[in-house]
């Protein structure tokens, strides 16, 4: 706790005293919100009350810059937290640009899929109902930008391995997976050591034409999401299960895509894909180690943007498919999900209404996310929104208890 | 005889003046057309207040930085929002042809996603930014599209002025005509009123302000009333400047998301 009162001091002392280095001001820009939301269901228990103070620090000259996105979250029932988004250094030069330093780094042509996207990893705290630039984790990477007119080469090296951001255990996002009798985890296996063998690399090429834009990409990653090794203890006497033990372990990926979008007439089309190898599945086969297996998988998604009249209109099919697949893996062959975003202003664009969903196929589980965002005045916006899952299983019915209104309140400088 | 003289008098009489005016006269479509092809330099930069005032008076403010560079058969357009906060380092991307027949290429980097998206600029009746100008209105629209006609001339703030009405060729187009009161030496367009689907007076779009920089007549100040519901949009430049030799690499992604 006086860690973090110490933390704040600095960063405030440093917020105030930051006017000017070598004579050009530190832009600061940034946010203080509210958000407040509240459940659905019969308990009403406030699901979150979180005030943020989100500040941006930046600074250039010639050809140097540096970046500074620290970050203060207060609740109610939990310690302050504090972090640093990003704070990177750039150096540019008349063809390339260097940043290291952490950063967040978004590839694709997707909306709020991740395919190709996966170089930030996620932190999914809050399942995947915070806005995006805080679902997405800055990374310590080492960025390099080659540009060639309107094409780019893109090499990011990512020293340290940062995982998905998963849900506390006493969180309502949690979930325990299903089985007969409750696991044990054991997390003695889930780190990546930091080392130079265990770095990550990605590399891109894109291009943005008249006629269309596109990115190829490649990655020898590791798996964000960790593969649960399931280890059974039989009981001797009764040859009955009596424990089950789990092992969250990351495990190398390559992958290899790309993506695209172009206009046909008042048509966006967009496209994006991606082919992974070695991505571990839970299987049913009891003579299979660990219950995992490993296999090859293609995750692709169509989307298509357009406006009928003032309504806004985006679309995305997205399909995830196993290779080579057998009847013993818990995943289905094929998972088939849609979005759907219908977004009007109103009042000179000072009221807008939003409403995105997410729908699942398998399962036919669905997250509808309607919002209402009011700019009372330039930089102060008022925002009451509700997220509604549907369905009793899949990735959005397993929260079907979670229901929830919410009210955020956001004044940016 | 000399009834063949005073028909030739007669005949002479009432040719001289016509033949006079044909000498001066002009069309329509030329005046249009010596407007859209005025020369305003091969590059331009400047800061872009735009100022949004509704019925009650109260205003609100967006500035921008832009950059515009003409590549022969077509221009490039980028510009950057700096106010307000919220909007901060979102840039906007604009390639138009000189091509009637192709469609602007538009981008639009948004910082929070930290993604370029590509957007259709089919859409040109939707208002850019909550203001009173459609994007239509501020791009350079072709004078092939519309059938020009001269209706008058008139004085407008000391300057003698053309009075072109200018029909859209194709019937669903948002405006059912406009009014245009053209500058005969400067070929600016001074006051331009815009009509609805039913023909009333929709809007009118005001110079406030122009001047000669580096040689070429730039509009710095505007001013778009809509009439029906009492709102305005004023729109000033300032610190323009022209043939500065803005570099092609300017107009990228890289730009883009670098910001200012």
């Amino acid at each position: 706790m006086f860690k973090n009162i110490s933390a704040v001091t600095l960063l405030l002392a440093i917020l105030f005293t930051a006017g000017n280095l070598h004579g050009k001001s530190v832009f600061i820009s940034g946010y203080a919100r509210n958000y407040t939301g509240m459940l659905l269901n019969d308990s009403r228990e406030y699901s979150i009350i979180q005030n943020t103070f989100d500040l941006k620090f930046e600074h250039s000259r010639n050809r140097v810059a540096f970046k500074a996105n620290p970050y203060f979250y207060q609740y109610f029932d939990k310690d302050l937290k504090i972090g640093l988004r990003e704070a990177y250094l750039d150096i540019l030069f008349d063809k390339m640009d260097i940043r290291v330093g952490k950063q967040q780094i978004i590839w694709g042509k997707a909306d709020g899929v991740f395919i190709t996207d996966i170089i930030s990893p996620k932190n999914l705290s809050e399942f995947l109902l915070s806005d995006f630039d805080e679902i997405r984790m800055g990374v310590t990477a080492l960025k390099a930008d080659y540009y060639l007119g309107d094409n780019a080469f893109e090499l990011v090296w990512i020293p340290i391995f940062t995982p998905t951001q998963m849900p506390e255990e006493n969180s309502i996002w949690f979930r325990t997976p299903a089985f007969p009798i409750m696991p044990v985890f054991d997390y003695s296996q889930k780190d990546v050591t930091a080392s130079l063998e265990n770095s990550e690399l990605f590399g891109k090429f894109s291009a943005m034409t008249s006629l269309i834009d596109f990115e190829i990409m490649a990655g020898y990653v590791w798996d964000d999401d960790p593969t649960m090794h399931i280890q059974k203890t039989i009981d001797p006497a009764t040859q009955q299960l009596s424990g089950i033990t789990l092992l969250p372990q990351h495990h190398r990926l390559s992958i290899a895509g790309g993506s695209f979008s172009t206009t046909v007439g008042a048509f966006v089309l967009r496209g994006e894909g991606a082919y992974y190898s070695g991505k571990y599945f839970q299987t049913g086969n009891p003579t299979v180690t660990d219950g995992i297996t490993d296999k090859n998988y293609l995750h692709y998604l169509f989307g298509v943007d357009f406006n009928i009249g003032d309504i806004r209109i985006s679309s995305q099919f997205i399909q995830q498919a196993v290779l080579d697949y057998d009847d013993q893996i818990v995943n289905d062959e094929f998972e088939n999900m849609a979005t759907i975003l219908l977004s009007k202003t109103f009042l000179r664009e000072t009221l807008k209404l939003d409403l995105f969903s997410y729908a699942g196929f398998n399962n036919e589980d669905a997250l509808i996310r309607p919002k209402l965002t009011y700019d009372f005045t330039d930089g102060f916006q008022l925002l009451l929104g509700a997220n509604i899952f549907t369905g009793d299983e899949g990735r959005f019915g397993q929260y079907d208890n979670n229901d929830m209104l919410y009210f955020k309140v956001k004044y940016s400088f | 005889m000399i009834k063949k003289i005073q028909v030739v008098i007669l005949a002479t009489l009432i040719a001289l003046p016509v033949l006079s005016f044909a000498g001066d006269k002009i069309s329509g479509q030329q005046i249009v057309e010596n407007v859209y092809n005025r020369q305003t330099g091969n590059d331009q930069q400047a800061d872009l207040t735009m100022s949004l005032i509704n019925s009650r008076g109260d205003e609100r403010v967006r500035t921008i930085r832009q950059f515009t560079k003409d590549f022969g058969a077509m221009e490039k357009k980028i510009m950057f929002f700096k106010t307000p906060a919220d909007v901060h380092n979102t840039s906007f991307m604009n390639w138009s042809y000189d091509d009637e027949n192709k469609d602007d290429d538009q981008w639009i980097y948004l910082p929070a996603l930290k993604k370029i998206k590509r957007i259709s600029s089919d859409s040109k009746s939707d208002y850019f930014m909550g203001s009173d100008f459609t994007y239509d209105d501020l791009g350079d629209r072709h004078p092939s599209q519309d059938t020009h006609k001269l209706i008058g001339e008139e004085m407008i703030n000391g300057e003698n002025c053309y009075v072109v009405e200018s029909i859209p060729k194709d019937e669903d187009y948002m405006y059912s005509k406009t009014v245009t009161w053209i500058i005969k030496d400067k070929w600016i367009g001074l006051k331009k009123d815009f009509y609805d689907e039913d023909e009333d007076l929709l809007k009118t779009l005001t110079v406030k302000k122009f001047e000669k920089i580096s040689g070429y007549w730039i509009i710095l100040s505007t001013e778009m009333h809509n009439v029906q519901k009492n709102h305005t949009t004023k729109m000033q430049l300032d610190n323009v400047k022209i043939d500065t030799g803005i570099a092609d690499n300017q107009f990228t992604e890289r730009m883009m998301r670098r910001g200012l």
